[in-house]
């Protein structure tokens, strides 16, 4: 088995001690630290799936993420564009009302592994709080507001229609989570929308440039 | 929780017929079962004649070494088969038991001074059990001067505060609790035992005290016990109390054994 399938194995089954090193292997073995990060991902959403179908309990998931979190780790260096991001800020949180961190944080990995430098608002973030942090840093080209309930929905709308209103500009808004489509994307008067981790990077992108 | 296989002991009845008939296969199956079912150490105890008990050790001993690497928890109330059938074990178990009883310890503790085996110390003496939480801790206290003097490391012994049957109990196990978490005060890394089952003695539906009994004990201190490792209530409690006391990040150990169908598993 090529290392890249175990790491991707290891991510699954939560091994947080096991996934750093491995892929540490799966670079020396010459993968890409982008594909790897990719591999990661593509587990995260089996993850998900399996939760979602009831298959597994959520420590299992938060071990998983876990487990990625220190693997991305160890892909940073390779791939951090340092303190000049070449696409700009990315601010990013859960909107008020929703703990949820999981695809956030995952989406986070995947944007600043695209290039921004990443402003992690955390969770439960108020809408007035995005419009603080977008006035607080520098260059900021993308806002991305995750929602994973059914009940934050309306906070999703108020948080976008928030910054969109504010008069401050120089950036696009980019929404993602469990329950949310393009249409209802589309609706809120969103700029983007992704289905999951990867494609919300290769959206971001192609939204700021 | 260090769990002690309980399952092997000729005071047992169906035990002590696989003993007289030499029925190899029962013994086996015994100790594979408690094994599978994730006991840290097997105890076997013979329980015939002082004249037959160490032939009847080895026997024993022989059959669970063939099926499973889990270390063996010896068990005699007499020193010298203790001794003799140290020998007969493939790696370091633990040793069950010595006392302030007698010569016990002077025997025991020389014996096991610079190796990696475990002891069990029961906390009573010459003048039997005692009825105070006092005198039980000047027990301990004396265990414990006379391990240091060997350099058995507090993590090596595991203290039997002799829990007495609720029946007649006048106060529960609330002496037993204080002795407990003395215990664990003085001496973190110490190990307390027990068995879960002589408490519920001579009581309706005894599995429900037993079981009360052990999440109050764990949450006193009790890290190891004597009990059926594969009595699937008994495991899911030991893991279910071991997440609420915060010793299981995330229960993914509760997780984890409920996936390996430790408990949980439609009968």
């Amino acid at each position: 088995m090529a290392k890249i399938e175990e790491v991707k194995a290891m991510v699954e089954a939560g091994k947080m001690r096991q996934v750093p090193v491995l892929v540490q292997e799966a670079l020396a073995e010459g993968s890409a630290a982008q594909d790897i990060l990719q591999a990661m991902v593509d587990s995260m959403s089996v993850v998900g799936d399996k939760f979602s179908a009831g298959e597994i309990y959520v420590p299992e998931m938060l071990m998983s993420a876990k487990a990625m979190a220190k693997g991305v780790d160890v892909l940073k260096p390779l791939m951090a564009n340092g303190s000049g991001s070449s696409l700009g800020t990315c601010i990013i949180g859960t909107v008020a009302g929703d703990l949820h961190d999981i695809g956030k944080n995952l989406v986070s990995m995947m944007m600043e592994s695209a290039g921004f430098a990443i402003v992690d608002l955390g969770v439960d973030v108020p809408a007035t709080k995005w419009i603080e942090a977008i006035k607080d840093h520098k260059n900021v080209t993308l806002v991305a507001c995750s929602g994973l309930l059914t009940t934050t929905m309306p906070a999703l709308k108020e948080a976008v229609q928030t910054i969109k209103g504010s008069g401050l500009t120089g950036f696009k808004v980019i929404v993602g989570g469990a329950p949310v489509s393009q249409q209802f994307a589309d609706e809120i008067g969103a700029d983007g929308f992704a289905p999951d981790a990867g494609s919300a990077a290769v959206k971001a992108k192609e939204l700021v440039s | 929780m260090i769990i002690i296989g309980e399952k092997i002991n000729g005071a047992i009845p169906s035990v002590a017929r696989a003993i007289a008939e030499r029925n190899s296969d029962f013994i086996r199956n015994l100790a594979k079962i408690q094994a599978d079912a994730g006991a840290n150490f097997i105890d076997v105890c013979a329980s015939t004649d002082v004249n037959i008990e160490v032939e009847t050790l080895r026997w024993l001993i022989d059959l669970v070494q063939e099926v499973t690497d889990t270390p063996i928890c010896i068990d005699s109330p007499h020193v010298q088969a203790i001794v003799e059938a140290i020998p007969f074990c493939k790696r370091p178990g633990l040793i069950n038991s010595v006392s302030g009883e007698g010569d016990k310890i002077d025997v025991i503790f020389p014996l096991i001074a610079d190796t990696k085996w475990e002891v069990a110390a029961l906390l009573c003496d010459d003048s039997g059990i005692s009825k105070t939480a006092e005198k039980r801790l000047e027990v301990f206290s004396h265990i414990m001067k006379r391990a240091g003097e060997f350099n058995i490391a507090p993590s090596r012994l595991h203290i039997d505060p002799l829990v007495e049957m609720l029946c007649t109990s006048e106060d529960g196990i609330n002496m037993i609790v204080g002795v407990m978490k003395e215990i664990k005060r003085q001496y973190p890394s110490v190990h307390i035992t027990g068995g879960c089952s002589n408490v519920s003695f001579n009581l309706p539906v005894r599995k429900l005290v037993n079981q009360a009994f052990l999440v109050l004990a764990m949450n006193a201190g009790m890290d190891s016990g004597i009990i059926d490792p594969t009595n699937q209530d008994l495991a899911g409690m030991i893991f279910a109390t071991e997440a609420l006391l915060g010793q299981d990040e995330y229960c993914m150990e509760y997780i984890s054994a409920f996936r390996d169908g430790r408990f949980g598993q439609k009968k």
